[in-house]
């Protein structure tokens, strides 16, 4: 199993598509961090949940590490690389936990890395125009350790439903179709039910306090239950499913 | 078929058991049976040819043999079990189905190195495979840029890093220019030396027919022949072209063994329906110098398309 995980972060490691959606996650953070920090007028920046939205920029992460975690599952089928790695390692359910494992791993290194670059330009920004920051340590410990978790968690689920979809096209723009327009509309007309699914499951482990969202560890439990039942259906697919 | 004991090595009669065995393997997508009630046994040591024309269901055999695709019905067994239950497979088996099955940004060391990872093996393995394929030079650079011939050679790398006693290659010669061609053979030749297995589909006879010890021939998902190259030429009325300085001496041997022969050229004759190993024997038991002699592979590539094309109708 130590193989099979080495394996999985070589594979992540030896392509430029990894660097690349970093790279991309930098810059779009630096971006959004420091047009939030800096153009958000003072008096919109008062209260506990103001600056938290300006310091929560880095769990954006999150869309990347379940794109890297879709890339790991479907570039293998895209390129055929699946056939040596089934051949190699005939108990396809080895390969799938390995991969979920790499690609929490690897979402926990986009989390740290984005949410740090977040956190700390919108610190500075804030601090610089000398607005009195009023989150408690608890909070902000939160608010990081909450956006590191659940951008680990994303890595895996995407993982999970590469595994289902297998294709990388289908996989990608069902992850956004879904994260940035399904799930929004759900939770806008059924909040009730809206606030379970996991993009806002996982604003909740971060510790945003918006109408309906549901309590820290409500939502946390909420984001491990549906990595957990991706994965599930993502590995009893690929075990079953001929490989072309 | 079931005189064999499948579970051990080794037959009751001391033989070893057979390295790869399907019995009344099927596979059905939908409507279309691609692999139809296919039986055959591959002894170790031995060198397979796997032949048909495109679409006869090779490759759908070779998947279900590698654990890849599951049996509609029948069974497909490596070393006596289903692929996926033989412990340590990567180490026993070496497989290859696609000449391009790498990613294009990865270097070719790199897609060795995540496979001999993965069932932890040293990395000096990759860089000893590298050498063997001749790919040593280009291992740094992205496979993007590799020719179809350093690509077969790199999956031939991967399939070799666990040095395994049984290799199964799929179209292994497929886009290789002639001196590829060649350095296939020269490798196949040496690797099945030692009492190894291959198993080598193609979908043209002559590119292996210089390398096999015998021909497993399918078409339409179901078996045609299964026999020795020899057999198969001697069967069909292969012919055996002969060179001696004394031919009309050979020619009167032949004639008494029931053998036709027509005259070529020079001292050269073509033997009839016949093998290469009995011209060989009478020509010795008529005290006959042969200065050469060679079974007719044009005639042989006639026998395999007439095989392959009379179920079609």
């Amino acid at each position: 199993m130590k193989g099979q995980l080495k394996a999985e972060l070589l594979k992540i490691r030896s392509t430029r598509t990894t660097i690349g959606l970093v790279l991309g996650m930098i810059a779009l953070i630096l971006l959004f961090s420091l047009l939030s920090g800096l153009l958000t007028k003072a008096p919109n920046l008062v209260t506990a949940e103001d600056q938290r939205g300006v310091l929560s920029v880095g769990s954006l992460a999150g869309v990347f590490s379940a794109l890297a975690g879709i890339m790991l599952v479907t570039s293998e089928y895209r390129y055929g690389t699946i056939r040596p790695t089934f051949l190699f390692t005939p108990k396809r359910s080895r390969v799938l936990a390995a991969k979920l494992a790499a690609g929490l791993l690897a979402g926990l290194v986009f989390g740290i890395v984005a949410e740090g670059l977040g956190f700390a330009v919108g610190y500075a920004a804030l601090t610089g125009r000398g607005i009195h920051l009023v989150l408690n340590g608890n909070q902000i410990t939160l608010l990081l350790l909450g956006t590191f978790a659940g951008t680990a968690l994303w890595g895996a689920i995407g993982v999970g439903l590469g595994a289902i979809v297998r294709s990388q096209v289908a996989g990608i723009i069902g992850l956004l179709a879904w994260g940035f327009v399904a799930e929004n509309l759900l939770f806008a007309f059924v909040p009730s039910v809206g606030r379970f699914a996991p993009v806002h499951a996982g604003d909740a482990l971060i510790g945003l306090t918006t109408k309906h969202i549901l309590h820290a560890t409500a939502g946390g439990l909420m984001l491990i239950a549906w990595t957990a039942a991706l994965a599930l259906i993502g590995i009893t697919v690929a075990v079953r499913r001929d490989v072309n | 078929m079931s005189k064999l004991k499948l579970k051990s090595r080794a037959g009751k009669d001391g033989r070893m058991a057979p390295a790869v065995v399907t019995e009344s393997l099927t596979k059905r997508f939908g409507a279309l049976v691609a692999v139809d009630d296919l039986s055959f046994a591959l002894e170790p040591g031995t060198i397979t040819g796997f032949l048909g024309p495109n679409g006869a269901g090779k490759t759908t055999t070779l998947r279900m043999l590698l654990g890849l695709a599951a049996p509609t019905s029948g069974r497909a067994l490596v070393f006596g079990e289903p692929y996926a239950h033989v412990g340590d497979a990567a180490l026993r088996i070496g497989a290859v189905l696609e000449a391009t099955d790498f990613h294009p940004g990865r270097s070719g060391r790199d897609h060795l190195r995540m496979l001999s990872d993965s069932v932890e093996l040293p990395r000096s393995r990759v860089e000893e495979v590298l050498r063997m394929v001749e790919l040593t030079d280009a291992a740094g650079r992205r496979a993007k840029g590799y020719s179809l011939g350093m690509r077969q050679r790199l999956g031939l790398a991967a399939a070799l890093l666990g040095d395994p006693e049984l290799l199964i290659l799929d179209e292994p010669a497929n886009g290789l220019d002639p001196e590829g061609v060649r350095w296939l053979r020269d490798f196949l030749r040496e690797f099945a030396a030692g009492q190894r297995t291959v198993l080598v589909s193609s979908h043209v006879l002559a590119e292996v027919a210089q390398t096999v010890d015998q021909v497993l021939i399918i078409n339409r998902g179901r078996l045609v022949v299964e026999s020795s190259l020899e057999q198969l030429t001697a069967r069909v009325g292969g012919s055996v072209r002969i060179r001696s300085p004394e031919p009309d001496k050979l020619i009167a041997a032949l004639k008494r063994a029931g053998i036709e022969t027509t005259p070529s050229n020079d001292n050269t004759l073509l033997a009839h329906g016949t093998t290469s190993e009995h011209v060989g024997d009478l020509a010795f038991a008529a005290q006959v110098p042969l200065h050469e002699l060679i079974a007719d592979s044009s005639s042989l590539e006639d026998v395999f398309l007439e095989l392959t094309s009379e179920q079609q109708a």
